[in-house]
């Protein structure tokens, strides 16, 4: 666990198929889910697989990008400054950036998609969209990217290398990235069950970005205990024995002792993952309500770790947190919450995420 | 200022040469029959990696601009069947858990990073802020097929290894990044230019970024 000072959150925000984490979190309350059956090839058919689109976003590329104005739907929710620049660098993070684009080209030609094409020139886009200056670091490791551009952002935050860092996360769905899930054969015609011990499971794939701006000294709530562990195990299986996930969350419950939690874990709906982390999560914080929202939103892939967090943020502020949506009972903890429940009595949460390579990584979001 | 002492340097140059050749000559460097599967980007990375003999507090940060290039391509080439392997493969920090998988070596901390002009800068700050005794700081590119003919991958293949640590104890040299007056005149140090650095053990002196110095003195 790395050993910072409690970062402050001074502004966070999210869009997902539901809009944004106001109507996003009142969606999850009211037990809705934004998943639909999508050709997983888009216009060349295929399978239908649960996909979350945002309004507005073609799930086959378009030129230009269809998701490119709502990224500046939600950029215009960020606070006023100099982004970009030394003392308010940009951190992104995602785990696909422009390459549905490479798709397009490759099955239906058209130079111009090469423009968002690669990482650095897709971020080099929305920068340039965005009105951002060059100082913009880019993360990308699957679906724990997030965590590892707040963790980047909170240490130039404590050695006063910035004032303010912008976190900047999306990963919009496309043929690309479906097929690649359907081939692993996790996205499938069923609709995600996270958690839900039942004899296969599946995945769904869902729009998200967010933001999150960290401060030393601004903000209500404050993340802290940023955690990550690389079992390097396989690239999409853990250790059978769930030491990834232990070793990830072992420096929590001392950080949180006397303090009452509940925890907003992973949960893609895949089996194998599901029992291994609902059992070290149980392990490691017994009795404490667990829930997953991508039974709801879809897999946010390299925006998981920062969409959620806003959601988790928004639950915080209102006082009640979604259940595990797409979920029944047996589930492969005794503390899995699939209804809605009120935080009054909760001092914390914390949020977890995972990622190919067994990579691992989980952080306490509190009030200050 | 921020700075280390560089206690390792691992470094492999394959230029232009075709991946099968690549394959054959440093299939030695890794465990029999396991280098199949595993791209040429990680075949170069590995042989860099592997005299380091990580460890699990060992923080790992790579750098790469394209990555997976040539899996990248095959995986698209394979629509409308993708292929579930070159899938997994073609994700960005894959060339380190190729082999970190390959010889089952946890590491705790693991930050892949991508960029363009200022990449080797980018990736050292990360480097830099990190709080573990060691910091391997890596990277590498592949040299494309068509997404080269695209101008959308590396022209050239080569993988870099250098161990940063808090003690000077057998230092080959010392690597720093320091605050620079604004408005200065940057001078970009991409990839391949740091790699070609480090291979001839040059000092270097420059302005990298509007507001960052990286200076590299060696023993």
């Amino acid at each position: 666990m790395s050993a910072l000072p409690p970062i402050h959150l001074s502004a966070c925000g999210t869009l997902t198929a539901f809009g944004d984490e106001h109507a996003t979190l009142a969606a999850l309350l009211a037990g809705r889910s934004a998943l639909a059956p999508v050709p997983v090839h888009g216009v060349e058919g295929g399978d239908l697989v649960p996909i979350a689109l945002c309004p507005g976003h073609a799930y086959d590329e378009t030129l230009p990008p269809s998701w490119l104005p709502l990224l500046r739907t939600l950029a215009a929710r960020i606070p006023e400054t100099a982004w970009g620049t030394p003392r308010r660098p940009v951190v992104v993070t995602g785990s696909n950036f422009g390459v549905s684009h490479l798709h397009a080209y490759r099955r239906r030609g058209g130079e111009n998609h090469l423009d968002y094409a690669t990482p650095i020139h897709c971020v080099n886009q929305v920068a340039a969209a965005l009105g951002w200056g060059p100082d913009v670091t880019v993360f990308s490791h699957a679906c724990v990217s997030a965590h590892l551009g707040l963790l980047h952002a909170s240490r130039l935050v404590a050695a006063n290398l910035a004032d303010e860092v912008l976190v900047f996360s999306f990963d919009f769905i496309s043929p690309f990235v479906a097929g690649g899930f359907h081939a692993l054969k996790i996205l499938n015609a069923d609709f995600p069950a996270p958690y839900q011990d039942r004899p296969n499971g599946s995945i769904g794939l869902g729009d998200g970005a967010a933001f999150a701006v960290l401060t030393r000294d601004r903000g209500d709530l404050v993340i802290e205990g940023q955690s990550l562990y690389n079992e390097m195990h396989h690239f999409t299986a853990n250790r059978p024995d769930g030491t990834g996930f232990a070793h990830c969350l072992a420096g929590l419950p001392r950080l949180l002792a006397g303090r009452r939690v509940w925890l907003k874990g992973h949960g893609t709906g895949t089996l194998e993952a599901g029992r291994l982390e609902a059992a070290a999560l149980s392990a490691a914080f017994p009795g404490a309500p667990l829930v997953s929202w991508k039974g709801a939103l879809g897999h946010t892939l390299g925006s998981c770790g920062l969409v959620e967090l806003a959601l988790a943020r928004a639950a915080l502020h209102a006082g009640r947190a979604p259940g595990t949506i797409g979920s029944s009972a047996p589930g492969f903890s005794p503390d899995l919450a699939l209804a809605p429940f009120d935080l009054a009595s909760f001092d914390a949460v914390v949020c977890t995420s995972n990622a190919f390579g067994g990579a691992h990584a989980a952080l306490i979001l509190r009030h200050a | 200022m921020l700075e280390r002492w560089i206690t390792a340097l691992h470094l492999e140059d394959a230029a232009t040469e075709d991946a099968l050749a690549t394959r054959e000559r440093l299939k030695d460097h890794f465990p029999k029959n396991s280098t199949r599967r595993m791209t040429q980007l990680g075949l170069c990375l590995g042989t860099t990696l592997a005299p380091l003999q990580l460890c699990e507090s060992d923080t790992v940060v790579y750098a790469s601009t394209y990555a997976e290039t040539r899996t990248l391509e095959g995986y698209l080439d394979s629509f409308p069947n993708p292929s579930p392997t070159l899938f997994q493969t073609s994700i960005h920090p894959s060339a380190v858990q190729q082999n970190l998988i390959l010889r089952q070596h946890a590491v705790r901390q693991f930050f892949p990073v991508t960029g363009d002009l200022d990449l080797p800068a980018r990736a050292l700050l990360v480097a830099l802020l990190c709080d573990a005794p060691r910091v391997v700081l890596c990277g590498g590119e592949e040299r494309g097929g068509w997404l080269l003919e695209k101008g959308r991958a590396s022209d050239r293949t080569f993988a870099y290894a250098l161990a940063l640590s808090t003690s000077s104890t057998d230092a080959l040299g010392r690597i720093a990044l320091e605050t620079a007056p604004p408005a200065g005149t940057s001078h970009p140090l991409p990839q391949a230019a740091f790699f070609d650095l480090l291979q001839a053990r040059r000092p270097f002196n420059s302005v990298v970024s509007e507001t960052r110095r990286l200076r590299i003195d060696w023993s």
